[in-house]
């Protein structure tokens, strides 16, 4: 079947089977790697992208679904170079490790931050409660986002734990 | 601060800026021309024995280029190994399909090789196994009785070893002395159990295999975490030379111990693209990952402690009982012996004895898992620990002040053979219970219970043996690897720096670990510094891997390397200075006269440049700026600390709400805190999950019920607390920098932690949590049992 | 995990829907949300051959309010109603929204596609029953209402007819002062409720409770109404004890099997305190 639809702003025609799921087409006829497939049964959210301004899992949704949508993944979210508020907080407050989560959960808090500028811990928490990281045990992805919310306020981020704890 | 103070800077990890756009190279990501996938038809039963394969519909189906069966593997074909072998465990390996009956539910019975894994996957239903049940045998303690169904027949029972620590510490002393359990003031009992789980890390295993027939070379791209170990295997079982097989590996989304192992796929897929000429790739989906990628944990602990009435521990005695699962696998009943060797933990106990049984069952074979039996053993003496205290009515930290190894008593040869090289105990205890304002809020659990909150507090020390080890003694445990790791530093002619590791990254920053190690003390810019990793054609061999806690090992490994490259570069700068190399230092960068070194320096870059050009070479001195060093650890280092946590139980539901979450840690000097943090609280979530959540639930009939995350449950945001961390820093006294591992430290004491808060919260019903994963169901009914 | 092969289209209108539904009969599957179908069908748990998708009829995308009914549209997504001003009139509706999964598939799934699911351990049925919601059922022949109570049928299975689809569900807003409250224990956040209880108060102008609604999930073979803890509450002045005797009532309703969640009569006992402080919420917010 036949899809065109806009991926990070440029428009992308392919044909697939119905079957085909969106995370495929985004990975294999598209080439865009950085969305990843971590669980299968829409657990785990390391698949996630912006549909039409939504997070959605793109692992749970066919690709002929996303006929005429325009789909942001993690390859398209840094602007002209320029990292995103919440990539660049992910990287400052040490919210990877292994980076497999990583576009899933970033896309998540672009989504989250998009609705709640100014989210609480508990917020942030809940916000992100469908996306599961292995390895940070999520508390420097909850410093991460609260980073990149002041950020994106034109706020100075708040100061890094150890700081806070040595001063 | 000087700009080359790399080491305890929270460097950024230059890890970050490939993960973060999406730019990450993972085994999955990697498509070569020509590539052909591969799907797994798995064992659906327990136990049963296979009569016929018939993949005739499967093989002529659209797309479908090759179907491996048993009979489909070139006879030359061999298993992988068991790479620890203890004197007396029983022989198994690991085949690349199940040989005439599965024993467990995932066990690969055949393959399909097509044009994509949608198409492998529809021929996958076209073929037809004839199976015949056989009895299955599920419970350890059942596996072990007479009678009862054997799963490996050349086994004679299902008993992969009964292994003895009666008391004999490393210098040879027997302490085990039975009658001082007879005789003792008081004895406690306790039988504990622990959960099966495992690392799952969030990418799941995959591998390509690509065979290029004209050079007779086989490339794989895996995410093992042990590529030179990974190659030799597979080299052998192959029956290829070592030469003609190259591992690569990419960016790896979490191994957690569980890509240690050598698995059958990495056979399947190599036999696939030998036998095709095409690179042939299998990803694991969940599904399969869960009942195929090693399984961990599983113990049933049966423990006896010897008190006086003071409080003093007499002896401590018992029996590990290990699920293994169907077979050995890579690294045989070594998690339960560490089990055992651990389970003295930070106290003087020298009256020590355990049977360590591994029993097989039809589950998913256990082995390496992130902690590798450490976490077991805390919890085994933890668990112990309080109910010795609750017994004397003494305050859970007072006991465990009264018995632990006092900072002056190191080295410390525990009684199970262990050598302790450092630590300070009681400082980390004393430091967490400071932290969690331990007499506050057990002044306050008495006001909360009278309102009906109940609120508990829960202790846990630990030790943690790491920089996994001395080949000598890896030998006398028969453990077939070396425990060293080499390192080769390069200086190119413009004086930056390339460190070659055989280390395998999996998120752990050991890239930036070992570039902040290598440009501390080469004096120079960690920009300047550049890793690389992940080729065993470039890298030097590594026998033994990169388990979590090896970084201390490769960075003095990187540490060597560079003292060397910097004795030549004195040597070399002495002839640029026209001065006696005695009278020369390296510092920052430079090659400088002692004394003079704004007058009479030359750079780095300098020497290099005249390293590369040799015109004047120092007499015996090669070309080039360059070394290698293999470094043989001479101990384990010993990492510690203490955990405390808060927490209330909801007795109208079982459930646990976390209050509060302090962390002490040792280990060390720390190379970066920002990592080293990092790598607690993820051992922390994922001990946690071990401890509430997860577990693989099989029926009786030997069918996993857990096979998807629907069931088996990864904690998530909500369910891990925020955690504070401090640090202890006792220096290892034999390795260089003094570091030692941490990277599985997190996972040793949350199980015990959870428990003894648990039974804490509940000592007025006298409920005791024993078992692991603590499930609001389980609790429930304790509680129900002890008001009943 | 990969899909089997199957047919597809999207038509853009309900007639279009509709009229495909008629022609394939028994053999067209709804697809809207898809965060349950697509799941079973990746595992080849379910192997529909032909899937309409209705994403594409966006007159089906509505929250609102209709003859004194919270009316929801079948391609309105969870997250839908979580934001809706709307949904607020209906206490329990807008308490279970938050509670369904997790963000990123309420984004994606609906609530009517969870209501014709029949999933015993989803959460909409069991809120439907706690508001006494009518689902509105649509063929090419044309459109009824069914009562929930009815349109339940059993495990998997509603009273829907081949050709016809769900194109609404409406949720009757009580008129007096009234509350509702979803309580539910799941293992962790994106998992199925383990046990979950939906309840809803409605009070005459004497305090009395003119109207209860209790919904079970989980603990039956389908989605269940606790109709004696209900009676048991019809007419009474609320009291800690009535919701406490109404919590054993609604714990005898519920024959919960036990499993990996846990035992049988640890669920039977959660009912039993979700219920009573199902209620106690639902109270309160009536009477705030």
């Amino acid at each position: 079947m036949h899809v065109s639809l806009t991926v990070n702003g440029q428009r992308a025609v392919t044909d697939v089977e119905p079957r085909t799921l969106l995370v495929h087409l985004l990975r294999e006829e598209l080439g865009l790697t950085g969305t990843h497939v971590g669980c299968d049964t829409s657990y785990c959210g390391a698949c996630t992208v912006i549909l039409d301004g939504k997070t959605v899992k793109s692992c749970t949704m066919l690709a002929v679904q996303a006929q005429g949508a325009e789909v942001t993944t993690i390859e398209g979210l840094a602007a002209n170079g320029d990292l995103h508020p919440v990539q660049e907080g992910f990287w400052e407050r040490h919210g990877l490790q292994c980076g497999f989560c990583t576009p899933g959960m970033i896309m998540s808090a672009v989504g989250l931050l998009s609705e709640n500028g100014s989210p609480s811990e508990d917020e942030i928490r809940h916000g992100l409660e469908g996306n599961l990281c292995r390895c940070t045990g999520y508390h420097n992805i909850v410093r991460a986002v609260e980073y990149a919310a002041a950020k994106m306020r034109g706020e100075e981020p708040p100061a890094p734990e150890w700081e806070e704890a040595s001063a | 601060m000087t700009t080359t103070e790399w080491i305890g800077a929270r460097a950024p990890r230059r890890e970050d800026p490939a993960l973060i756009r999406g730019r990450g190279r993972y085994v999955a990501d990697i498509n070569l021309p020509g590539t052909l996938h591969m799907a797994i038809l798995r064992s659906p039963m327990g136990h049963a024995s296979i009569n016929s394969i018939d993949a005739s519909e499967a093989r002529t189906m659209d797309g479908v280029h090759m179907v491996i069966t048993p009979d489909d593997i070139p006879d030359h074909i061999t298993q992988f190994p068991v790479v620890w072998r203890l004197p007396g465990q029983k022989d198994s390996g690991i085949p690349a399909l199940a040989e005439g009956k599965v024993r467990y539910v995932g066990e690969p019975v055949a393959a399909v090789v097509a044009d994509s894994r949608y198409a492998a996957e529809d021929a996958l239903d076209a073929i037809d196994v004839d199976y015949e049940t056989l009895d299955p045998v599920t419970d350890p303690e059942a596996a072990l009785e007479e009678g009862a169904p054997v799963i490996n027949e050349d086994w004679g029972d299902n008993v992969a070893i009964h292994h003895v620590f009666a008391g004999y510490n490393a210098l040879g002393e027997c302490h085990y002395d039975a009658e001082a359990f007879d005789n003792a003031e008081v004895t406690v009992r306790g039988r504990l159990k622990i959960g099966r789980h495992s690392g799952i890390p969030l990418e799941t295993r995959g591998i390509v295999a690509d065979w290029d027939e004209i050079h007779g070379r086989l490339t794989v791209h895996s995410e093992s975490q042990v590529a030179h170990l990974f190659r030799t295997e597979l080299a052998a079982s192959l029956g290829l030379p070592e030469t003609a097989v190259r591992v690569l590996t990419p960016n790896m989304g979490g191994g957690f111990g569980n890509k240690w192992d050598r698995y059958p796929e990495d056979l399947l897929v190599s036999i696939a693209s030998m036998e095709l000429g095409r690179p042939v790739k299998w990803i694991a989906d969940r599904r399969e990952g869960l009942m195929s990628t090693v399984h961990g944990r599983a113990q049933v602990q049966e423990w006896e402690m010897a008190l006086q009435s003071d409080g003093t521990i007499l002896g401590l005695r018992g029996k590990v009982i290990n699920d293994l699962g169907a077979h050995l696998h890579s690294v045989g009943i070594g998690p339960a012996w560490v089990t055992g060797a651990a389970a003295p933990n930070q106290y003087k106990i020298a009256n020590y004895y355990c049977n360590v049984i591994a029993a097989a069952t039809n589950k998913t074979p256990a082995s390496t898992f992130r902690g590798f039996g450490g976490p077991e053993g805390i919890f085994g003496a933890e668990r112990m620990m309080d109910k010795a205290a609750k017994r004397l009515g003494m305050d859970p930290a007072e006991i465990r002040r009264k018995n632990m190894i006092q900072p002056d008593q190191f080295p410390w040869f525990n009684a199970a053979g262990a050598v302790y090289d450092s630590g300070n105990f009681p400082a980390c205890l004393e430091k967490a219970l400071e932290a969690a304002d331990y007499d506050r809020v057990r002044a306050e659990q008495k006001e909360l219970r009278e309102q009906g909150v109940y609120r508990g507090i829960g202790i846990s020390s630990y030790i943690h043996v790491s920089g996994f080890g001395p080949s000598p003694i890896l030998g006398y445990l028969s453990y077939y690897t070396g425990g060293y790791e080499g390192s080769t530093v390069k200086v190119d002619p413009n004086g930056k720096a390339t460190v070659y590791t055989g280390m395998i990254p999996m998120g752990q920053g050991t890239e930036t670990t070992l570039a902040q190690v290598a440009a501390h003390h080469l004096g120079i810019d960690m920009a300047d510094v550049r890793v690389v990793w992940g080729d065993t054609d470039q890298t030097p061999y590594t026998g033994f891997g990169s388990a979590g806690s090896r970084s201390n090992v490769a960075a003095v490994a990187v540490i060597r390397a560079v003292e060397e490259i910097k004795a030549k570069a004195v040597r070399i700068g002495a002839g640029m200075l026209e001065a006696d190399a005695e009278d020369l230092e390296y510092a920052d960068g430079m090659v400088s006269v002692k004394g003079a070194e704004e007058m009479r320096s030359v750079s780095l870059a300098q020497v290099a440049q005249q390293a590369y050009w040799a015109h004047a070479l120092p007499e015996g001195d090669q070309p080039f700026l360059e070394a290698t060093y293999v470094y043989d650890p001479p101990n384990f280092t010993t990492a510690s600390g203490c955990h405390v946590v808060v927490l209330d139980v909801d007795t109208n539901t079982g459930r646990i709400t976390f209050r509060n979450y302090v962390i002490v840690d040792d280990c060390g000097p720390v190379i970066n805190p920002l990592l080293v943090e990092g790598q607690i609280h993820g051992g922390v979530a994922q001990a946690l999950g071990g401890a509430l959540l997860e577990e693989f639930v099989y029926d009786d009939e030997g069918q996993l019920l857990t096979t998807s995350f629907m069931d088996y449950l990864l904690p998530s945001f909500t369910d891990v607390p925020d955690m504070e961390i401090h640090h202890v820093v006792t220096p290892s006294p034999h390795t260089d920098g003094g570091f030692k591992g941490m990277g599985e430290a997190g996972t040793f004491p949350p199980g015990a932690a959870v428990a003894n808060a648990v039974t804490d919260a509940l000592s007025h019903l006298g409920v005791e949590a024993d078992e692991l994963p603590i499930t609001p169901s389980r609790l429930w009914s304790l509680i129900q049992e002890a008001t009943r | 995990m990969y899909p089997p092969v199957f047919e597809y289209q999207a038509p853009d209108t309900l007639e279009g829907a509709l009229a495909a539904l008629a022609e394939l009969g028994d053999e067209g599957r709804v697809l809207a949300g898809g965060q349950s179908l697509i799941p079973m069908m990746k595992l080849r748990l379910a192997a529909p051959s032909h899937l309409v998708d209705i994403n594409r009829i966006g007159e089906l995308s509505y929250v609102r309010r209709e003859n004194g009914s919270l009316c929801i549209g079948a391609l309105a997504r969870h997250n839908d109603v979580v934001g809706s001003a709307e949904a607020k009139a209906s206490g329990v509706v807008s308490s279970a929204a938050p509670w369904i999964s997790d963000p990123l598939v309420r984004n994606r799934g609906t609530v009517c596609g969870s209501v014709a699911h029949c999933d015993p351990e989803g959460d909409w049925n069991s809120v439907m029953l706690a508001a006494r919601a009518d689902v509105i059922a649509q063929s090419s022949a044309g459109s009824r209402s069914i009562g929930i109570d009815d349109f339940i049928v059993s495990f998997f299975t509603n009273a829907l007819e081949p050709g016809e689809m769900v194109t609404g569900v409406c949720i009757p807003i009580p008129s007096g002062p009234s509350g509702g409250a979803y309580m539910k224990l799941e293992r962790k956040i994106g998992d199925y409720a383990t046990v979950g209880v939906a309840t809803q108060l409605e009070l005459a102008s004497n305090g009395t409770i003119a109207q209860a609604g209790i919904g079970l999930t989980a603990v039956n073979y389908q989605n269940t109404r606790a109709s004696a803890a209900e009676d048991l509450l019809r007419g009474e002045t609320p009291s800690d004890e009535l919701f406490a005797e109404a919590g054993a009532a609604a714990a005898a309703a519920s024959d919960p099997q036990t499993d990996v969640r846990g035992d049988a009569e640890w669920k039977r006992n959660v009912v039993a305190v979700y219920t009573r402080r199902g209620l106690a919420k639902a109270l309160a917010s009536a009477t705030s």
